[in-house]
C-alpha cells in the first residue's frame, strides 16, 4: 500500500479565519502567505524524504485553508523541489473549467515530471459551483462531458473539433504529448453512480474522499463489480482513499489533542449561508427551492456545515490499523491524507510526517 | 419545409430525389432512414437541396447494374449535373458518404466542398453477422430512445441493401478510396459521432493525415445516426461548415454578456 501526502498548502494562520466562505481576501497577508506556501513546500520534501509515495494537490477556491485554486502551478512548483516523488493533481474541478486548459496543464505537467503524473477528475463541492458562476444543475454533465474531451484531447494525434453540449472547440491540438501513453493514470472522484460507472467502463482509477469505511466499501463493491463486467481488474494504484489524519507518540497524546479540539468547537468546514447552500443543493438535485421558507441574510451569519471529522486517529500502531481496514475492506491501495488539521501548525505536520513516515508507512507497505 | 419529389434520367438510371430550398446548390447521399430530419430542413432555409435516392437504396428498384460504388457514384454525378450547371456542396451520411468520397475523387471539378457525415469507408467495426434490421438499427445510436424516434428499415429494404452493399463489396476498410483520399482537393468535413458502433471515431485522423483541405469533428454522446442522437450538434457544425469551409474554426459568438 502506498502513503500520499494530500497537500493542503494551508495559509498558517487559518486558525483566525472567521467561519465564513468566501474568506475574505483581506484575510491575506502576503508575508504570511509567501512563508506559508514556503512551509507547505517544506512539509512536500520532507514527505518525499521519509517515504511517501504521492503528494496530491487538490483544486479549492476562495480559502486560506487549501488556497490551491489553480493545482496545476502548485503541483508545477513542487515538482522542481520533489524530483522522485509522484506528483498527483487530485484533482481539477471540471465543470469549473476550460477542459482543454486542463489538458494542457495535465499534458505539461507530465512532461515536467518525466511521467510522475497522476489526474484526478471532480466534480467538486456544492460551495465551487459559485466559482466561475456555474449552473449547479449543468454540474454532472459538464463532468461526464469533460471527461470524454480531455482524454480525447490527450490522445488524438491529429487536430479535430469538438462538438458537444456544454463544450464547442473547432481546433483542439494539445501539445506536449502526454509522457505517460496513452494519458497518464486518472483517478475520478466520485460517489455518484454514473461516474462510479464511467470510471470502470474507461478503466480509470477511483478516488474516494472522507467516508465512513463501511460507506467506502459500498462505492468500492460497485467500482470493482463493473470494472470487472468491463473486462479488468483494477490494480492497487486506481483505488484511493482521501482522510484526514492526526497521529502522535501515543493514542492517549492522540487523543488529548482531539479532546481539545473538540472543546474548541471548530467551526464547519466549508461555512455557507443557509440560503446559499439549499440554494446550491436545490439546482444540483432539481428539488424545490423556496427563498422564504428560510432565514434569509441573518446579520448574524446563519452558516451550516459539518466540522470535518478525522478518519485517522491515534498513535502509529493504531493509525496503521485504521488505514488496513481500508485496504482489506475496500481494495484501497493509496491512501491520501491532509496533516494540516485547523489546529495543527507547521512545526507540528513535520514532526507527524517524520513519525508517519519512521513508524506507519513500513507497516502500511505490506499491506 | 415542405420537399418537392422529383425523378431525374442519370447513366441509364431514374433517380428519385426530394428538392426544397433555394440559394447555392447542395446534393445530399443520404443514408436510407435519415431523409426528412431537422439537418434538411435547416439546409433548406440556406441553400438548394437535393436529396438524392441512390439506385438500389431504399425504396428504388434492386439495382443489379451497378459493380462498385465508384459506379453509383457516377450515377449520383450525373444527376447532380442534371439537377444543377454550378458547383455544389456534397454531402453523404453512412454508405451515402462512402458514394460521396467517390464521387468527389471522380468529379473534384463538380464538388465545391465536401462534407461526410458518419462515413464508412475506413476502419468499419465488424458488423455483427445475420444481424436483424431491428438490431442494426439499434447499433447507430449511442441511446436506445434515440433509436426509438426513427423507424428501422423494413425487413425487406434490409435485405436488399445488405445484399446490395456486399456486392459492391462496400463492407469494410476500403483501401483503394484510402489511397485516392489525397487526390481529394476541395474543402472537405469529416464528421463522427464519439460514441459511434459502426466505424470507430478514431478512423476520423486517417482523413486529416490525408486529404490535404480537410477538418474533423468529433460529436459528444452520438453515435452512427448523429442526426437520430444530437441533431442540434450535428446542424450546427454542418450549416457552419457550408457557410465558411475551412473558417468555419474562426469564432463568431459574442461573448458579450451586458454590452
Amino acid at each position: 500500500m502506498k502513503a500520499s501526502l494530500f497537500a493542503g498548502m494551508g495559509y498558517s494562520e487559518r486558525h483566525k479565519f472567521p467561519f465564513t466562505w468566501p474568506v475574505p481576501p483581506a484575510y491575506s497577508d502576503p508575508e504570511v502567505s509567501v512563508r506559508s506556501y514556503q512551509e507547505g513546500m517544506d512539509e512536500c520534501a520532507l514527505a518525499e524524504d521519509v517515504g511517501f509515495d504521492w503528494i496530491s494537490f487538490s483544486e479549492h477556491h476562495y480559502s486560506g485553508r487549501i488556497p490551491t485554486g489553480t493545482p496545476a502551478v502548485m503541483a508545477a512548483a513542487v515538482a522542481e523541489r520533489c524530483k522522485r516523488i509522484t506528483i498527483a493533481v487530485l484533482g481539477h474541478l471540471l465543470p469549473l473549467n476550460n477542459p482543454i486548459r486542463v489538458a494542457e496543464e495535465l499534458a505539461l505537467l507530465d512532461n515536467l515530471t518525466n511521467g510522475r503524473l497522476v489526474a484526478g477528475f471532480l466534480r467538486g463541492t456544492p460551495n465551487e459551483d459559485q466559482v466561475y458562476s456555474v449552473n449547479p444543475a449543468e454540474g454532472r454533465g459538464r463532468l461526464l462531458e469533460s471527461m470524454d474531451l480531455i482524454l480525447k484531447a490527450l490522445t488524438e494525434p491529429q487536430p479535430f473539433s469538438w462538438e458537444g453540449r456544454y463544450y464547442q472547440y473547432r481546433t483542439v491540438a494539445v501539445w506536449p504529448r502526454p509522457v505517460q501513453q496513452p494519458f497518464p493514470p486518472v483517478i475520478v472522484g466520485t460517489r455518484s453512480d454514473d461516474t462510479i460507472r464511467y470510471a470502470a467502463e474507461n478503466r480509470l482509477g477511483l478516488g474516494v474522499s472522507f467516508l465512513s469505511v463501511e460507506e467506502t466499501a459500498v462505492i468500492t463493491d460497485k467500482y470493482h463489480k463493473w470494472c470487472e463486467e468491463a473486462g479488468w481488474t483494477p490494480g492497487p494504484d486506481n483505488i484511493v482513499y482521501r482522510g484526514s489524519i492526526y497521529v502522535a507518540e501515543t493514542d492517549e497524546l492522540a487523543n488529548e489533542w482531539f479532546e481539545g479540539l473538540m472543546k474548541s468547537k471548530p467551526g464547519p468546514n466549508i461555512p455557507m449561508r443557509r440560503t446559499v447552500a439549499e440554494a446550491i443543493q436545490s439546482a444540483r438535485t432539481g428539488g424545490p427551492f423556496d427563498l422564504r421558507g428560510l432565514v434569509a441574510g441573518s446579520p448574524e451569519g446563519d452558516v451550516v456545515g459539518n466540522a470535518l471529522g478525522i478518519n485517522f486517529l491515534g498513535g502509529p500502531d493504531t493509525v496503521a490499523k485504521q488505514i488496513r481496514e481500508f485496504h482489506d475492506r475496500c481494495g484501497i491501495g493509496v491512501i491520501d491524507m491532509p496533516f494540516q488539521q485547523n489546529k495543527v501548525d507547521h512545526k507540528a505536520v513535520m514532526e507527524e510526517l517524520e513519525l508517519f513516515g519512521r513508524e506507519v508507512i513500513p507497516q502500511i507497505r505490506e499491506f | 419545409m415542405v420537399f418537392t419529389e422529383g425523378t431525374v434520367d442519370a447513366a441509364g438510371f431514374s433517380v428519385r430525389y426530394w428538392e426544397a430550398g433555394q440559394g447555392r446548390p447542395v446534393i445530399m447521399l443520404d443514408q436510407t432512414g435519415w431523409r426528412n430530419t431537422m439537418l434538411h430542413d435547416a439546409l433548406a432555409e440556406k441553400y438548394h437541396i437535393f436529396s438524392l435516392e441512390l439506385p438500389g437504396m431504399g425504396d428504388s428498384a434492386v439495382n443489379s447494374t451497378s459493380q462498385t460504388v465508384g459506379d453509383l457514384a457516377t450515377v449520383a454525378a450525373a444527376a447532380a449535373t442534371t439537377l444543377t450547371s454550378e458547383k455544389y456542396t456534397l454531402i453523404g451520411s453512412s454508405f451515402g458518404a462512402n458514394v460521396a468520397l467517390c464521387q468527389a475523387i471522380q468529379s473534384p471539378h463538380q464538388v465545391e466542398a465536401l462534407i461526410l457525415v458518419s462515413p464508412m469507408a475506413i476502419l468499419p467495426q465488424e458488423s455483427k453477422a445475420n444481424a436483424s434490421s431491428q438490431e442494426a438499427h439499434s447499433m447507430m445510436f449511442a441511446h436506445e430512445e434515440n433509436a426509438q424516434k426513427f423507424n428501422p428499415l423494413s425487413a425487406e429494404v434490409f435485405a436488399k441493401e445488405t445484399e446490395f452493399m456486399a456486392r459492391l463489396s462496400a463492407v469494410g476498410h476500403d483501401a483503394l478510396v484510402e489511397a485516392k483520399l489525397g487526390d481529394i482537393h476541395c474543402p472537405t468535413l469529416a464528421i463522427f459521432g464519439k460514441n459511434d458502433r459502426l466505424v470507430s471515431s478514431e478512423s476520423a485522423r486517417v482523413y486529416r493525415e490525408k486529404i490535404p483541405n480537410n477538418n474533423i469533428a468529433i460529436v459528444y454522446d452520438a453515435g452512427h445516426c448523429i442526426v437520430g442522437d444530437r441533431p442540434e450538434a450535428l446542424v450546427n457544425s454542418v450549416i457552419d461548415y457550408a457557410e465558411h469551409w475551412e473558417t468555419f474554426i474562426v469564432g463568431h459568438k459574442t461573448g458579450v454578456i451586458n454590452p
